[in-house]
């Protein structure tokens, strides 16, 4: 009985002291992303080191309230939306990425990224455990269900919420940094970021007229189209661009409303920007549509195609949002 | 083929089985297959195999059997060639109250992630426990009278369901999903919730088959061939109901299987019930299996739901052995 408890007692020893150095042998190389510039490299993987040289076990709690454990800052991440797609490659840990799901399409070397599926909200599990991935970046738009099941084959999945203000998505930023390895890099990122912010926000204070924005999402029944309102980035976008979005003028607080054309003829707004531009819809097509013609933004023609993914993907791509906003509604101020 | 309708449709579902566990998104060979099977695989084939495919192969063999048997139960108790499990609207219902429970934030606990499917389960029962009570007429239950309160209640169901998703477009994809169906949690828990409704509900039905028999000579002929035509009926509708409301409950609205899988075994194997019932229940088995392992490769990485596969390959391949069949007037 002493015996065994003796060699029991060695063999945990060993285990234990063997744990901290096992660093992944599937590294970048096997993903088809081209490689990283030799400076980031060496930043990567100094970081790496650094980390795993503490030993120490990286503790989370995600946006479910669960506690995620890394042993040391994931090198093989699945991510299950295009926002977290494009937080990980604007932190510079585009090395990292080995899986994503149907939709993330930016940057433009995500798409030679390994798909795990995603469309109707269905992805393959088989494909994302075969990845071999040690963290699972999974958003609002994922469903608990999806990270119950994940979690059930043994995988680390961290649910990123989705942030209501620009301070909270600095903070997602924040967070995916420590995943990851990159908080150098991400905090001189959220630097400039904050700065282009602040820019924007100068110039908007000194702005006594801002003009009434439509901003539309859909219009496939032209009669009753879909705008953002209160709680959405559209609408606090459009605010801090130094605009007043429709849906504030006319006292909805739906956050997508569906709202008829009489309501907007009645607020009457300066400018129409087309978030369905995506879709097909341009400024002719707008001026063609019965009953919008008596609209002052169709009379002046102050109608705009605009990338809708700028404001709804909660990424940092929203202060370019910001900025191309701001650029339209105030040309003269924002060059 | 007519000889032995037991042995060759389980023998069909034998091969489904096979092929649902064999095919998936990630490819792996026989060879592989066979050293997983034998615990020689690598970590990553025995975590496809034993925890992504076989739970998932169980679950969606379970929900075919239950839609099989009670879509022949709906159209011998109905005597009508159109019933199908979600006639009197049990999945509607569901649907309505998977809907409710999806616009809530459960808490990420064992209790919170089975709030959606409990949630549809409870209102496919209380849907049918309501229709019931809206066609009741004393001590009987005509036919008619379930079929109109059914389909009543089923648009106002679907109505308020689709109002609902309009009202919080942020769960529209989700909600949408789970209408479409799919095992979208596939796992031992869904399983393990199912099996005591599955095993009461289709156990019961197994053994109906001499009821329906008589039930096809009208309510009054049966009545005087002895049978408690009241009773029997409110057995079959518990049962099947159950069923179906744990079949929905986990995976989805899937049309189709509960419509054509009885109507394909009657016209191979003949309208007897006491043979028709437990058949529907091994063809709806292997059917949906069937359709599931498409839904998967078809799009791989992605995976359609499977209630779409359904409709699409089902209806032409109902209507191809239709006109195949020489046994017109079979019904």
């Amino acid at each position: 009985m002493l015996r065994k408890t003796l060699i029991l007692t060695l063999l945990i020893a060993l285990l234990t002291a063997c744990a901290p150095q096992a660093t992944p042998t599937n590294a970048p190389a096997s993903t088809e992303i081209p490689t990283l510039a030799p400076s980031e490299e060496t930043a990567a993987v100094s970081i790496r080191a650094a980390s795993t040289q503490s030993a120490n076990v990286l503790t989370f709690t995600d946006g479910l309230g669960r506690e995620v454990k890394l042993n040391e800052p994931a090198q093989r991440v699945v991510s299950l939306a295009p926002s977290n797609t494009e937080i990980l490659f604007a932190i510079g840990a585009d090395s990292q990425v080995v899986g994503r799901d149907e939709f993330s399409d930016y940057p433009e070397e995500a798409k030679s990224i390994a798909s795990v599926g995603g469309s109707f909200g269905e992805y393959s599990s088989e494909a994302i455990l075969a990845l071999e991935p040690d963290l699972v970046l999974a958003a609002e738009i994922n469903p608990p269900e999806l990270v119950k099941q994940l979690e059930d084959l043994g995988l680390t999945v961290y649910y990123l919420k989705n942030p209501l203000t620009l301070e909270e998505m600095y903070g997602n930023l924040e967070i995916v940094a420590q995943l990851t390895g990159h908080q150098d890099e991400t905090s001189a990122l959220v630097e400039s970021l904050k700065a282009r912010v602040a820019t924007v926000d100068e110039k908007v204070a000194t702005i006594t007229d801002k003009p009434v924005v439509f901003y539309e999402i859909d219009a496939s029944d032209a009669s009753k189209p879909y705008t953002y309102g209160p709680g959405t980035f559209g609408d606090l976008l459009i605010t801090r661009a130094g605009g007043v979005n429709f849906s504030v003028a006319a006292g909805i607080t739906d956050p997508y409303p569906q709202v008829s054309l009489e309501q907007v003829v009645a607020t009457n707004p300066a400018m129409i920007v087309l978030g369905d531009s995506m879709w097909g819809t341009t400024p002719e097509s707008v001026q063609a549509r019965a009953g919008w013609d008596v609209l002052d933004a169709v009379k002046n023609n102050q109608i705009f195609p605009f990338d809708d993914n700028l404001v709804s993907r909660p990424g940092p791509r929203l202060v370019d949002g910001l900025e191309q906003l701001a650029k339209l509604l105030h040309p003269d101020l924002f060059k | 083929m007519h000889r032995s309708p037991f042995l060759s449709s389980s023998l069909l579902l034998l091969l489904a089985l096979l092929l649902s566990l064999a095919i998936g998104s990630v490819f792996l060979s026989p060879a592989e297959l066979w050293d997983t099977i034998m615990g020689r695989g690598t970590e990553i084939s025995s975590s496809i195999l034993w925890k992504i495919r076989l739970p998932r192969t169980i679950l969606i063999a379970l929900t075919g059997a239950a839609l099989g048997g009670s879509g022949a139960t709906y159209q011998g108790l109905f005597r009508n060639p159109l019933a199908d499990p979600f006639l009197i609207g049990v999945a509607s219902g569901a649907g309505l109250g998977a809907v409710i429970a999806m616009s809530v934030q459960w808490p990420y606990s064992f209790w919170g992630l089975l709030a959606i499917p409990m949630a549809a389960f409870i209102a496919a029962l209380l849907t049918v426990f309501i229709v019931y009570s809206l066609a009741r007429v004393g001590q009987t239950i005509p036919t008619t009278n379930l079929i109109l309160a059914g389909v009543a209640f089923s648009s106002f169901a679907t109505s308020l369901t689709s109002f609902l998703m309009i009202r919080s477009t942020s769960e529209v994809r989700r909600a949408l999903g789970w209408l479409l169906g799919g095992a979208s949690q596939s796992g031992w828990t869904a399983i393990l919730a199912i099996i005591p409704y599955l095993v009461i509900g289709l156990g019961i039905l197994v053994f109906s088959g001499h009821t329906l028999n008589l039930l096809q000579f009208g309510d009054d002929q049966a009545q005087q061939l002895g049978l408690n035509v009241t009773r029997a009926k409110r057995i079959l509708l518990i049962a099947s109901s159950l069923s179906t409301a744990a079949a929905v409950a986990f995976s989805g609205i899937i049309g189709f299987i509960g419509l054509v899988v009885p109507h394909l075994m009657r016209l191979w194997f003949g309208p007897d019930y006491r043979r028709l019932l437990p058949l529907s229940i091994l063809g709806g088995a292997g059917a949906l299996l069937i359709s599931d392992v498409i839904a998967r490769i078809v799009l791989a990485p992605q995976e359609i739901p499977v209630g779409i596969v359904t409709s699409l390959a089902g209806a032409p391949f109902f209507l191809w052995v239709l006109r195949r069949s020489k046994n017109q007037g079979y019904w």
